[in-house]
């Protein structure tokens, strides 16, 4: 096993491992740490994969930002109590099995997929000279209309943020 | 093309010239003005394309043809109607006027894209550009909780049903490949992958989420009935016409081929959402609420056009969109001018106010598919499509029995305003120009029943 199969390995058992830390503690705040630790683990396959922008962004953007505004939020209004009022039983129960029905369909159906085998020589298509020639050729108008996307957005903020 | 560009420069045009204006009846004044541009540049668009096969642009990120410039023309009429009925009632719903309207021109963008998009990531683009005004719309009167209450639900749940169409789009990107509509037709039934299934069912879901098709319709009746009025109009109209030509695009374009494994499926969504719909709103007091419940029933008329795959398809859903718009933006512009919107508010209008009570009645009969009517012509077409595709009969004839009970709640209005006592208090006093524009309202439903080849004419 080479230092690419083990990185991998502890990167992946990371990000499962965290994922399920997430959904799994009771406390917010602990949930919002997993969830950070879930996005490295996360930036580290895309490392992995000779993606270092993706990587560098998904740090900053998801873990940097968003992350740390849930944190500040959280803690601002103080939700760490374990103060949600829980479903009665009966609830939980119907979204247990329709959950566990709706993963049995998509795990079965998947079972018997194929998928074409990955190319494993290394691309360089993740680099940010590559990315940015792919933003602003092929994919320039998707790139260009987002901004009327982000607009409105900000719109959005000021029309309800701002006081009458 | 040139439509998608204008209405973001417009709008944005919009928001600056207001910051020099102080009143608000100008700005209203400038929108209506912009839109009328907008319109324009919609027409120059559709001279200038050819009727020859759809033209590809920025490496097959949109498709454009005549059909969806046509639908863009037609909703962008359906806009101008909206902002001359309704466009001071915009002015009064809080201090950003100017924002409000610049969110309708981006609401319009997104339309714009929805109707041309050749591509995932257009698709994803164009649902979002639709429905972060919407989210900011409806929360916009926000010293009223339940305006509040709407936004925050819609947003949340928007949030989650996008989330499901990324999924959708993901898996469906691991089975082919690509993100190019175009290309899933590749797709056949016995070489079928399950990533593809399962990424096209969690489309439908996602899909049927933004056009409030059961069982995922629970946020319509809160979200249309907490919202401000003005905007529920155009929320319930021209939002939704648009959310079903990109169903309609993707379900028959690219998905068409593979018709027998997602139509049962779609087939139990059209039942569920007409029975849902159609029996609810039979229940309620308000009438806004009963016409968000109404909202839901007529999506299940426009899902015949989505599960028949076949030409009379493309035709149906154009006809019911302008049908089901002009008739509700009609009857929301009516009920703007009254205090009360439960039934009992509509007590005695005719006496008081007869031609409003008039256009009412046609504007309803229209929603309830009368002959004479454009409803009847959109359910007429819709419904025909579906026979044509022959596997439907059963949930055709059930549609026409659900017609029957949803004439049952349009009519109470009707008995309300010509047969009880009663004496309707009237936010404002109805102008000449009211009257005149609700008449226009009124001749274009009849014109839609009974000529509804002039809305076809330019395919």
């Amino acid at each position: 096993m080479g230092i690419y199969e083990i990185l991998f390995w502890f990167l992946t058992v990371m990000a499962i491992g965290c994922a399920l830390g997430v959904i799994l503690s009771r406390n917010p705040v602990n949930s919002v740490l997993f969830l950070i630790a879930t996005f490295f683990a996360i930036s580290g396959h895309y490392l992995l994969l000779n993606a270092q922008f993706l990587a560098i962004v998904n740090v900053i953007v998801y873990a940097g930002a968003i992350m740390v505004l849930f944190l500040f939020v959280i803690m601002l209004m103080n939700l760490n109590a374990d103060v949600e009022p829980q479903k009665s039983r009966l609830v939980q129960l119907a979204g247990m099995i329709a959950g566990g029905v709706l993963f049995l369909v998509v795990l079965a159906a998947l079972r018997t997929a194929t998928l074409s085998s990955l190319d494993k020589a290394s691309t360089d298509i993740g680099l940010i000279k590559n990315l940015g020639r792919v933003l602003f050729t092929q994919y320039v108008l998707p790139f260009e209309i987002s901004s009327v996307l982000f607009l409105s957005a900000m719109i959005g903020a000021i029309v309800i943020g701002k006081k009458e | 093309m040139k439509a998608i560009i204008a209405a973001a420069i417009l709008g944005i045009m919009l928001m600056f010239a207001a910051i020099m204006m102080r009143e608000k009846k100008s700005v209203v004044t400038l929108a209506i003005i912009l839109l009328a541009l907008l319109l324009g540049v919609n027409i120059w668009d559709l001279t200038e394309t050819a009727a020859t096969a759809p033209q590809a642009y920025f490496n097959n990120m949109l498709r454009i043809d005549r059909y969806s410039l046509w639908f863009n023309t037609l909703m962008t009429g359906c806009t101008f109607l909206y902002l001359l009925l309704v466009g001071k009632d915009i002015a009064k719903v809080g201090n950003h006027v100017a924002e409000y309207f610049a969110l309708i021109f981006f609401i319009l963008c997104g339309l714009y894209i929805l109707s041309t998009y050749s591509n995932m990531l257009m698709l994803f683009l164009g649902i979002e550009i639709l429905s972060i005004p919407q989210y900011i719309l409806s929360g916009s009167d926000k010293k009223n909780l339940k305006s509040s209450e709407a936004s925050l639900k819609y947003f949340l749940m928007g949030a989650f049903s996008t989330g499901i169409l990324l999924m959708g789009i993901t898996l469906l990107y691991g089975a082919t490949g690509s993100f190019n509509v175009a290309s899933f037709s590749f797709l056949q039934a016995d070489t079928l992958n399950p990533l593809a299934l399962s990424g096209i069912l969690f489309l439908v879901i996602a899909l049927s989420f933004k056009v409030s098709a059961a069982p995922f319709h629970m946020w319509t009746p809160d979200v249309y009935d907490g919202a401000p009025t003005p905007f529920t109009a155009y929320m319930a109209t021209i939002g939704k016409a648009a959310a079903f030509l990109a169903f309609l695009r993707l379900f028959q374009a690219s998905f068409g081929s593979l018709g027998s494994r997602w139509m049962f499926i779609l087939a139990i969504i059209t039942a569920a959402t007409l029975l849902v719909g159609n029996l609810t709103a039979v229940f309620q007091q308000s009438v806004k609420r009963m016409l968000a419940y109404s909202s839901i029933a007529q999506a299940g008329f426009m899902l015949f056009a989505v599960i028949s795959i076949n030409a009379a398809a493309w035709q149906g859903i154009i006809i019911y969109s302008v049908a089901y718009s002009v008739a509700t933006i009609g009857i929301f512009a009516v009920l703007l001018k009254l205090k009360d919107y439960t039934y009992d508010g509509f007590n005695g209008l005719a006496k008081k106010e007869p031609l409003l009570a008039f256009v009412t009645t046609i504007f309803l009969m229209s929603l309830a598919g009368i002959p004479l009517t454009g409803g009847f012509m959109a359910k007429y077409y819709v419904l025909y499509a579906a026979v044509q595709q022959g596997q439907l009969l059963w949930l055709v004839i059930f549609g026409l029995l659900m017609a029957a009970i949803g004439v049952y709640y349009y009519f109470r209005v009707i008995i309300a305003m010509y047969f009880k006592q009663g004496n309707p208090e009237l936010n404002s006093s109805v102008t000449i120009i009211d009257k005149v524009l609700l008449v226009i309202t009124c001749i274009i439903v009849i014109l839609i029943g009974v000529v509804p080849q002039l809305f076809l004419i330019n395919i």
